[in-house]
Parts: C-alpha cells; sequence; structure tokens
C-alpha cells in the first residue's frame, strides 16, 4: 500500500469528530506556524512596563489629595438586615429542570435550603464581629478610597516579619484569607508575615472607580502606592484570580519592590504551534514538550485535551464574556435580588472548585467550605452594592497592553492546584515568568486556594519564600 | 500572514466539503413528554381552552414595591451604553413605568385578540388565534403561523395582525394568523424535562396546527422562530406551504460561503453582493468577528448557565428591564451603543417595550426562556444545521438585522428562496419596528408562490 493510500484509509477510519479534529489542526497549525515565526521574532524582550498614572473619581481631579490613612470598621444596622430578610422573602423562584444537578447552573431546589440558612440561621452581626477582629482602614490613592486590612503578627524576640500582600479576585474579596491569615501570622517558628489585604477597587469596601478605563495596571499601581504609604519598600506579593494578574503587573511595574511573587493561578498567555503539537501529542510524547507525568494528567484528564481545556472551558467561561462585555446590565439584577447574587456568586463556588460538582444535586457547595463563610462573602457583595462595579473589571481589562508582551523577572513561586480552572505546566509558564523558584502541584483544592486549602497554601507560600530569603 | 490562516482554512473546508456528501435526508423527530413525572398512561386532555390575559392588584402593588425598593448603581462616566444599559436611561425608563405605564389598558389591548391553551406533549402551549373578519365571498383566509423569538413574544406581531388580517389594499391575500409562545415563554408553559429544543417546539407546534384543522400552512420568524420554523419546514415540507424569515444566520460555513467571505470585496458581483453587502460583512475580523464577540455574551452564558443568571432577573424586574431593553436598543441599530439614551424611544414607544417584559414578569418566565439556549447548543453540531431547506421560502433582508447574510448566504440552505427584499430599514426587532414594511414583504412572498 502506497503511503498516501495508507494516510487516506487512516484518515477515512477515523470518526467523524476525529476527522475534524485533524482537519482543523492542520488547518490552524499553518497559520499557527507562521505566527510562531512572528513571535519568536518579538520574543519577550522589554523589563519593565511603564508606571502610568490615572484619577479615577467624579468630576474634576482636585489639586491636591488627602493622605492620612484613616481607621474603618464595617458595620451593619437592623434596617439594613431586615431590607435584606424582605427581599429574600420576595424571591419568586422557578422550577428547575428533573435531574439537573448543577448543569443548567444553580440548582433552584438546594438553593431554597442555602436560601432558608440564610434567613433563618445566618447571623450577620456575628459574622460582621469575625469581619472586625482584624484592623481595617481606607485611604485616598488616585482619588478612590482604597479598603484594607493590615494585621502584625505579635511581637516576638528573634523572629523575622516580612510584608506580605494578597490580592483577591471574583468573586471573592479580602475575605477569603481569613482562614489563612492566622497561618502566615503565627507567633511560632522563625518567619512570620505583616500581611496587607486589600480590596481591589470596585469591589467591597474599597470605592468604585467613576472614569472608564480602570484595569489592573491601575489596580497594580494604586496597590504600590499603597504600600508605599504605609513605609514598605520591600515586599512579597500573592494573589489567584484577579490577584494573580494584579500582582503579576506589580513585579512587572516596580520589580525593585517586589521580593517575591506568589501564584496559586497562573494566566496562560502561551500561543505557537507549541500548543497545537502539545494538544495532538503531547499525550504521546510529553518529554518532547517539557510535560511531567502530573502536567499530562492534569492536562488530558481523563477525556483528553481539547475536551479537558477547550470545551471545559468554553461551558464555564459564560460569565466572563457577558461580564467583559455588558457588565452594568449582568449586574443590574443582581444588585436588587439577594438570592440572585448568591446563586450568582456560589455557582462559582461549586464548579471552580471542582467541575465533577456539576452532576451533583448541591454542587458539592459544602464538602470544603462552611455556609457562614460562603454567605459572608456573598454579603459584602450584598451591602456594599459592589456587582456592577466588581464586574466591570472584566470588560476594562480587555484592551491590549504592554503587560501582554513583558516578562516578570522577579522569583516567583507557582502551586498549581490540580482542581483549578486550566492548569499551566512549567514549561509554558516560563515563557512569561523568567525567574521560577518553585512549582509545586499541590495534591488537592480547586481556584480558591486560600479559602479551600489554606494549610497547603500558607505551606508553600513559606517553603517559597524561605528559599528566596536563602539565596538572598 | 492574514492570506496563510484563510488559504489554510480553504483547504480545510474543501476537505470538510469532500467529506460532506450532499444529504437529503428528511428530518426526523420523536415523540416527547414534558410534563412533570413520568407521561400518563392514556391520552391527555386535547381540549382548546379560551384563555384571558389577567392582572391584579396584588401583581401591581407587588411590582411597584420592587421597583422603590431598587438600589441603583450609577454608570461610569461618558459610557452610553458601552457597558450596558446606562444607568440614567434607566431610571427614566422606571419612572416611566412605576408612574405612567398602565398595565390593565395594556392587558386590555392584549386581549384585543382571543388567546388559547392546549395541552401538548404535557404542557400548556398558550397561542393568540386571530381570525379575518371582513372575508370576501368564496375567499378562503391563509393559515398563518407566526413564531418569535428572545427576548421578545407574540406580542412583537400585534402590530402585524391587522395589516395581516384585514389588509386594505384589495388585491392583497387575507391571512388567519396563530400566534404561539414557545413552550418556556410568556404564557406557555415551561418544559420540565430536559432535552426540550427548537426541533421539539417544531414538532409541538406542527401538533398544534392539526389540532386546529390546518392541513398547510404558512409560516414567518425571526430569531429562535427562524429556527423553529425552518426545523418545523424540514420535518414535514409538504405541510408548509411556504416559510418567510427575517433573519438566517449560516449555521455552518460551505465552501461557497468560505469562498465569498475572502473574494467578495475584490469581485463582488460573483457572489451576487451589492454596495450594502460589502459594508455590513468588510472588513471581516471586525464585523463578523469582534461584533459577534462584543455583542454575544448573553447567549454564551444563557447557553451554559441559564438557571443562575435568569434567577435575579426573576425578582427584580428593574434588573429584567435592562436586561432585556438592553437588546431592544442594541440590535435595532448598533449605533445606539453611543447614545445614552440607548435611541429606545426612536422606533419603538415605551408602552410596546414595558408590555413585553411585562409578559417576561408577569409569567415569571426568564429563566425558562434562557434554558431554550442551552437545549439549542448542547451539541456543537445538530443534524438539522447540516439539512437543506426545500420548502418556499421568503427572505426579509433588514439592513440593521444582527448577522447580515446575503442571498448567496442564504440560497445555500434555502435551496428554493421565491423572494428576496432588501428592506428600507429596520434591524433585529423588524415585526415590532416596521410591521407595515414586513406584512408587505409577507403579501410578496405569498402572492409569488400563489403565481407559481
Amino acid at each position: 500500500m502506497k503511503a498516501s493510500e495508507a494516510l487516506k484509509q487512516a484518515f477515512f477510519s477515523l470518526d467523524a469528530s476525529q476527522r475534524q479534529l485533524v482537519v482543523a489542526g492542520s488547518a490552524v497549525a499553518l497559520g499557527g506556524l507562521l505566527t510562531c515565526c512572528y513571535q519568536v521574532y518579538r520574543r519577550r524582550k522589554t523589563q519593565n512596563i511603564p508606571l502610568g498614572s490615572g484619577w479615577w473619581g467624579a468630576g474634576q481631579q482636585p489639586r491636591s489629595e488627602d493622605e492620612k490613612v484613616f481607621p474603618f470598621e464595617v458595620q451593619t444596622s437592623d434596617a439594613e438586615i431586615q431590607d435584606l430578610y424582605d427581599r429574600i422573602d420576595g424571591t419568586r423562584y422557578s422550577e428547575p429542570l428533573e435531574d439537573a444537578g448543577f448543569l443548567y447552573g444553580f440548582n433552584s431546589t438546594y438553593l431554597k435550603k442555602v436560601v432558608y440558612y440564610w434567613r433563618h440561621k445566618f447571623d450577620w452581626k456575628k459574622q460582621v464581629a469575625i469581619l472586625n477582629q482584624y484592623p481595617h482602614f481606607k485611604t485616598k490613592i488616585e482619588g478612590l478610597d482604597v479598603h484594607f486590612i493590615r494585621v502584625r503578627p505579635p511581637h516576638r524576640h528573634g523572629q523575622r516579619v516580612l510584608p506580605l500582600m494578597l490580592v483577591h479576585g471574583w468573586p471573592g474579596s479580602f475575605y477569603e484569607f481569613y482562614r489563612i491569615l492566622p497561618l502566615l501570622t503565627d507567633p511560632r517558628g522563625d518567619l512570620a508575615f505583616e500581611v496587607i489585604c486589600p480590596s481591589i477597587p470596585g469591589y467591597g469596601f474599597s470605592e468604585a472607580p467613576h472614569k472608564q478605563g480602570f484595569n489592573s495596571l491601575a489596580a497594580a499601581r494604586i496597590f504600590h502606592k499603597l504600600m508605599e504609604r504605609l513605609g514598605f519598600s520591600e515586599y512579597y506579593l500573592q494573589g489567584g484570580d484577579w490577584g494573580s494578574l494584579i500582582t503579576t503587573n506589580m513585579a512587572q511595574m516596580k520589580p525593585e519592590c517586589v521580593r517575591g511573587l506568589h501564584l496559586n493561578m497562573l494566566n496562560g498567555k502561551h500561543r505557537g504551534f507549541g500548543v497545537l503539537f502539545a494538544m495532538m501529542f503531547g499525550n504521546y510524547l510529553p518529554w518532547l514538550f517539557g510535560f511531567t507525568r502530573e502536567d499530562v494528567k492534569r492536562l488530558f484528564g481523563s477525556k483528553g485535551f481539547l475536551e479537558r481545556n477547550f470545551y471545559e472551558l468554553l461551558r464555564e467561561s459564560g460569565y466572563f464574556h457577558i461580564q467583559a462585555t455588558k457588565p452594568d446590565t449582568t449586574g443590574c439584577g443582581l444588585n436588587n435580588s439577594p438570592v440572585g447574587l448568591a446563586a450568582y456568586i456560589l455557582e462559582k463556588f461549586s464548579t471552580w472548585t471542582d467541575f465533577s460538582n456539576r452532576d451533583l444535586e448541591d454542587g458539592g457547595l459544602e464538602r470544603k467550605f462552611s455556609l457562614d463563610d460562603l454567605l459572608t462573602n456573598i454579603m459584602i457583595y450584598w451591602i456594599t452594592g459592589s456587582i456592577v462595579s466588581s464586574m466591570r473589571f472584566y470588560k476594562e481589562n480587555m484592551e491590549n497592553r504592554p503587560d501582554h508582551i513583558a516578562g516578570v523577572f522577579v522569583p516567583t513561586g507557582l502551586a498549581a492546584f490540580p482542581n483549578e480552572i486550566m492548569h499551566v505546566p512549567q514549561v509554558w509558564a516560563q515563557d512569561r515568568y523568567r525567574n521560577i523558584s518553585s512549582y509545586s502541584y499541590m495534591p488537592r483544592g480547586g481556584h480558591f486556594a486560600a479559602f479551600e486549602e489554606p494549610q497547603l497554601l500558607a505551606d508553600d507560600l513559606r517553603k517559597f519564600v524561605g528559599k528566596v530569603e536563602k539565596s538572598g | 500572514m492574514y492570506t496563510e490562516i484563510l488559504l489554510a482554512l480553504v483547504l480545510g473546508g474543501v476537505i470538510y466539503f469532500l467529506l460532506q456528501r450532499s444529504k437529503k435526508h428528511q428530518l426526523k423527530s420523536e415523540d416527547g413528554w414534558w410534563g412533570v413525572g413520568n407521561p400518563p398512561e392514556r391520552e391527555g386532555d386535547v381540549s382548546i381552552r379560551p384563555y384571558t390575559v389577567q392582572t391584579d392588584d396584588e401583581e401591581l402593588e407587588d411590582l411597584y414595591r420592587r421597583i422603590d425598593q431598587t438600589r441603583p448603581t450609577s454608570s461610569l462616566e461618558d459610557s452610553q451604553f458601552n457597558y450596558g444599559f446606562n444607568s440614567h436611561c434607566l431610571q427614566k425608563v422606571v419612572s416611566y413605568w412605576r408612574h405612567d405605564f398602565d398595565w390593565r389598558r395594556q392587558v386590555e389591548k392584549l386581549n384585543k385578540y382571543p388567546h388559547y391553551k392546549t395541552n401538548i406533549e404535557g404542557i400548556d402551549v398558550h397561542y393568540v388565534h386571530a381570525r379575518p373578519t371582513n372575508l370576501p365571498e368564496g375567499v378562503t383566509a391563509v393559515p398563518l403561523l407566526m413564531v418569535h423569538g428572545w427576548p421578545g413574544s407574540f406580542y412583537e406581531f400585534y402590530g402585524m395582525i391587522p395589516l395581516l388580517t384585514e389588509p386594505s389594499n384589495p388585491g392583497d391575500t387575507v391571512f388567519e394568523v396563530v400566534c404561539p409562545s414557545i413552550p418556556g415563554y410568556g404564557f406557555s408553559e415551561a418544559p420540565h424535562k430536559k432535552g426540550f429544543d427548537s426541533v421539539c417546539a417544531a414538532r409541538v407546534f406542527h401538533k398544534l396546527m392539526k389540532r386546529l384543522g390546518f392541513r398547510q400552512f404558512c409560516t414567518h420568524g425571526g430569531d429562535w422562530g427562524w429556527l423553529v420554523t425552518t426545523n418545523m419546514a424540514q420535518l414535514e415540507p409538504q405541510i408548509v406551504r411556504g416559510m418567510h424569515l427575517n433573519f438566517a444566520p449560516p449555521a455552518l460555513l460551505g465552501l461557497t460561503t468560505v469562498l465569498s467571505l475572502l473574494l467578495g470585496r475584490r469581485f463582488p458581483k460573483l457572489f451576487g453582493f451589492d454596495d450594502v453587502d460589502v459594508q455590513h460583512i468588510y472588513p471581516v475580523f471586525q464585523n463578523l468577528v469582534v461584533e459577534t464577540i462584543k455583542e454575544s455574551g448573553y447567549l454564551h452564558i444563557q447557553a451554559t448557565k441559564p438557571d443562575t443568571v435568569g434567577r435575579g432577573l426573576n425578582d427584580s424586574p428593574v434588573g429584567l428591564a435592562a436586561y432585556i431593553l438592553e437588546k431592544f436598543s442594541t440590535w435595532t441599530d448598533r449605533d445606539f451603543r453611543n447614545l445614552d439614551d440607548g435611541g429606545l424611544t426612536r422606533k419603538f414607544s415605551m408602552d410596546d417595550l414595558l408590555t413585553n417584559v411585562m409578559i417576561y414578569w408577569t409569567s415569571g418566565c426568564i429563566v425558562s426562556s434562557m434554558r431554550f439556549y442551552k437545549e439549542n447548543f448542547s451539541k456543537l453540531e445538530q443534524p438539522h444545521s447540516k439539512m437543506p431547506v426545500h420548502v418556499p421560502t421568503g427572505f426579509a433582508c433588514f439592513p440593521n438585522e444582527l448577522v447580515h447574510t446575503p442571498k448567496l448566504w442564504v440560497e445555500q440552505k434555502y435551496r428554493q428562496l421565491k423572494t428576496f427584499t432588501r428592506m428600507a430599514r429596520g434591524g433585529h426587532f423588524s415585526a415590532m419596528e416596521e410591521p407595515l414594511l414586513m406584512a408587505q414583504d409577507i403579501q410578496n412572498f405569498v402572492k409569488t408562490l400563489k403565481k407559481e
């Protein structure tokens, strides 16, 4: 049999979807090949990205700005709680489809259970006291009141205290870090952290920008200014979700200030035919692409690369698409319906912790989180009415920016959690993060790592920092 | 670089085309049952019950209370409708809704035509049946089924019904109009089981027309109505006498379509493109890719998480209004995104817009209406999307439609395209926006049908 005959037979013996894959793959590979050549030519050369400037307050910018740091306390009132209850009581539920689990989104039957707890058992006043256990502050930067908590470990002779900023994402908040904070400020051991957890402007108790264009670069610059105002010249950064992008930008803007960068979610900004061929052959020739066995397991899963990385992402990115295009429309209803807000946010805490939660009637929500913790996070969005401004961040970050090409040269530690939305192997991360000190495969955990597996994350962070400090 | 990519696409397209040997299969569909629990042993109730749209003080007070409780969020300075529905405009709309909109009067208007409900495959299907009053001697009215889409309803056709049932021109055809609500929309019961897609809706509507005694009829559809009527024509082509559409996005990129995209700018005449076509299609990346991405966020989230996204909208009338009316702004004319008021009242009256929103609000159907997206996109490739349509078709091409489809593209699927009219003006909700133009085109199409 001639080679062409054999090829033809082999091609037609595949089933329809595989054939399409080969066709699509070859067609795009051609384009990809040329793109790759172009990219290799334009390889990441830039070191720093410009700091830039901005002002986000309402109306005209005043001549000077108040730089004081004010203490702040989370408060609530009976009226606020009663309004919440009235709205909850007025919820108009829709019947879920039979046997749908969480496949169509948050299951109505289970939602009723969560809401019942919220209405009758959840104690918001108690949670507010828990929130206030750490000191909160606000300070005006670039026209906006930026909220943050600052936690100092109790003074212990001989203990090194390093400054650390933890940045949250969507639909999270500074509250996600409340379980990891005690582990980082632990007075035992020879290393502790002084932790700053800000709220991204537009989220929680930080004022929302009034002008267009507030993206992660602006947030990064504001957080640098915050640290400067608090008297820090060098610090560590940790982030996931948007926090990952913001802290990465911070490291790109002022690498001299960032001692180390630790991330639990990576931005997969990889192009070129490497990804294409990895998709087709990575399962069989992992060493050719620099994949470890663990990488293969996480990239290909049980259903293949396309299913695990492309189709899953397509299924789960509807929120991203609509928030990046019509945030004002999407958030409007959620700011008036606490149950709607809860369903929208908690769906992420279910699905992004483990994709297989979609098949469960209760979305597996309470397996890793307590309802009190989940509802406290939601209450932060509810009482501040920040859902719309939090969604705008998606649209603002869509434009092409310098940081897409710039590399990251500060010591970086990466924690790869198995149930994160997308797995990025070290060999791909190196494309952007040029100074990876540690890359750890975490044994369990999903997207909300700090909230779900605080001990694992804290241990990895300490290990990374220890390494960086030793090499000095 | 782009030429290489496009060449690769052509290569891929050629291989794909060769693999897709033309199949003239008829669309098949199995019976379904969408009620709660298991289907009953004996055949269900087939009676047709008259239905009246109703409202009461309690419903209105609940609405007003929720409106009063709204917690607005200010839009960014100078952002118009580029981030979605503008907060200042929303405030004005809501103020009208709260103080000037007369729902009771609108309900009377809705009841101007007789409504009915009948149980098909386990769920109550609602429809409006408008019969002509001044039928001349010896003339039978042509039955016409009109199917709406999202976020519309049967109400979109109210401007057209008198023009079709009582045409002023003596040479015009007299129609008997049936406007159903797709199950899960408005006053039709929502399916309780998974899997209710456009083919199921098509089958249900065939049963409806049979139950009403029609052996042949014409159809009209836009948005989802396009797909449902197309499926109806694919399921039972002998019954659908002719189908009229104002929306027909190409489901697959066939070889001809791809070639026309590549070469249409240089050789427009070769593909039958005129200036309007060229203007809407090129530059391809901006007009077809970027614009689609900008406007399809709702489609993406509704096709994946309908229960989540609809949840808040069923509690917040203002949220529901913003979500729905944003489409009536942007899909009527893309440039309305740059207007502070979204150009809402340029083509529609606030009363009409809010009546449509009230249909979604009072029936609480927003979640089930969104599920239709998921059901229809659950498999990226549906058998019906590959099958051509051999029923005589008429297409009204409105200039501001969401997806511009030149004649060549429509012909790829609708093999018996009898009329293709370039309409003078109008966007996606053309039935509601330009009822006269649409009614005229339907008349024109049916006349062409009769000639043959």
